[in-house]
């Protein structure tokens, strides 16, 4: 058999860029796999996924992290994104037993609510304590033990305060509890909870304590229970532990004849704040000839100093004064993520998370290919 | 059922047995006495109060003759979705 052709850095660079021009979006399919350029070899090799691959963080906060993946195909980069969104299990209210609600919001409109808002506690407590609320063999729901339902309750009326001045009109001064926060939510530890959920640190409360889950005037009563379990977020969204997880492929852009003066600043303009930087055209590029910047030595020039930056609104392709000097695209294999968490986990536990279960899923399948095999 | 053997039912707290905590004094109190008796809100003043049958619809305070039930305290379930 002939040996492999290796294909040129230049033909790479092509494979891996997606074009952006002004009315289209082109190249978008991936080709790296065997068979598809007739003698290279682009089986998928370990050793090359781990000489490649790469990991850079960008930020992180308990709340937000951002990173790229690069050198993964999308397929990975999707399906983390999915395990993010819909496979890591958290906890939240599931079911609400309302006694009395006088309030203007309707019983069902106030049970969405609660079940939205996210609440935190003890990790341990939460992750390995708490498993999730088998089915009865029926289909119905099994049993609620200390070990799988986590109660909570909400009693507040509303009144009117004595010692307000006769002219107010803020209701929040007129009557004591005349706004129901997420903080009013109370904790009803069961069993061996009461160990493990401790005020301060590791109590069952709200994430966010500030957010409004209804509004009352004197005589008006909310009063519930409710029971939390554990779910993932492909059940409902309220199980999700992402406020948002997504990706974004890094773009491109490459200058490929020389913008100068005035236009150089409108170019810049184009672009968010810090994606094109403005630099003096040197002497030593204004003596190089071909190089387009002849006769031009001190003028301004554009260059691209931080495409990660940009938007890709595709602005500079609209003016005819940029046309055939710029080119934009995205590179395929490079990943932008960022992940918002909703405070039940941090955001650097997400992915390791999500990386675990992406592992379990594979050997689940293995197991299976093997047996198919077989 | 015969009209007599007919009760009219009583928003006492009997309905609410699960209820922990603290007693609000929206909840009004019981039917203690005798006969049935069920707890108002006028319409106009916000008042609170008991009526028996054969009372004028009237509001005790204002007079105003726009009078509401209160609301049942049997638990409702609900799913958080
Ligand atoms: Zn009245």
């Amino acid at each position: 058999m002939a040996p492999f052709v290796k294909p040129s850095e230049a033909e790479l660079e092509r494979r891996r860029t997606i074009q952006i021009n002004d009315e289209t979006v082109t190249n978008i399919s991936s080709t790296d796999f065997p068979g598809h350029y007739p003698g290279e070899d682009n089986s998928w090799s370990f050793e090359t996924f781990k000489n490649t691959f790469r990991v850079e963080h960008h930020y992180l906060t308990p709340a937000e992290s951002s990173f790229s993946l690069i050198g993964a195909d999308a397929a990975i980069a999707n399906a983390l994104r999915r395990i993010l969104i819909s496979e890591i299990p958290t906890l939240a209210i599931e079911t609400v037993y309302v006694y009395n609600n006088t309030s203007v919001i309707q019983d069902e409109v106030l049970c969405h609510r609660l079940g939205l808002i996210p609440f935190t506690g003890s990790k341990k407590g939460i992750r390995e304590f708490l498993r999730w609320r088998r089915k009865a063999e029926d289909g119905t729901p099994g049993p609620v033990y200390d070990y799988n339902t986590v109660q909570l309750r909400l009693q507040v009326e509303c009144t009117r305060n004595p010692s307000a001045a006769p002219d107010e009109r803020e209701p929040t001064k007129l009557y004591h509890h005349a706004h129901v926060y997420a903080r009013d939510i109370e904790f009803v530890p069961a069993g061996r909870q009461a160990d493990l959920f401790q005020a301060p640190e590791d109590i069952i409360r709200p994430v966010n304590p500030d957010i409004l889950v209804a509004k009352l005037r004197p005589g008006q009563v909310i009063d519930l229970q409710m029971h939390m379990h554990k779910g993932v977020g492909a059940d409902h969204a309220k199980f999700s532990p992402v406020a948002t997880a997504s990706y974004r492929l890094l773009p491109t852009i490459t200058i490929t004849r020389p913008i100068l003066g005035r236009d150089a600043d409108k170019f810049a303009r184009c672009f968010p704040r810090g994606v094109i930087a403005l630099e003096r055209v040197s002497a030593a590029e204004a003596n190089t000839p071909g190089s387009g910047y002849e006769g031009h030595e001190g003028e301004k020039k554009a260059v691209v100093a931080d495409p990660m930056k940009d938007t890709v609104s595709r602005e500079c392709l609209r003016h005819p004064e940029f046309e055939g000097k710029v080119k934009l695209g995205r590179r395929r294999d490079h990943f932008i993520f960022s992940i918002e968490s909703t405070g039940q986990w941090d955001s650097d536990e997400l992915l390791l998370e999500a990386i675990k279960t992406m592992k379990k899923k594979c050997e689940r399948l293995e197991k299976q290919v093997i047996n198919m095999v077989r | 059922m015969s009209r007599e053997a007919y009760q009219v039912p009583t928003g006492s707290q009997a309905a609410n047995p699960a209820a922990v905590g603290k007693s609000f004094d929206a909840y009004g109190g019981g039917a203690a006495e005798v006969g049935p008796q069920m707890q108002y809100l006028c319409g106009d003043c916000g008042l609170k109060f008991q009526m028996r049958r054969g009372d004028a619809i009237r509001c005790k305070e204002c007079g105003c003759r726009i009078l509401y039930k209160e609301r049942t305290k049997r638990m409702v379930q609900f799913e958080a979705r």
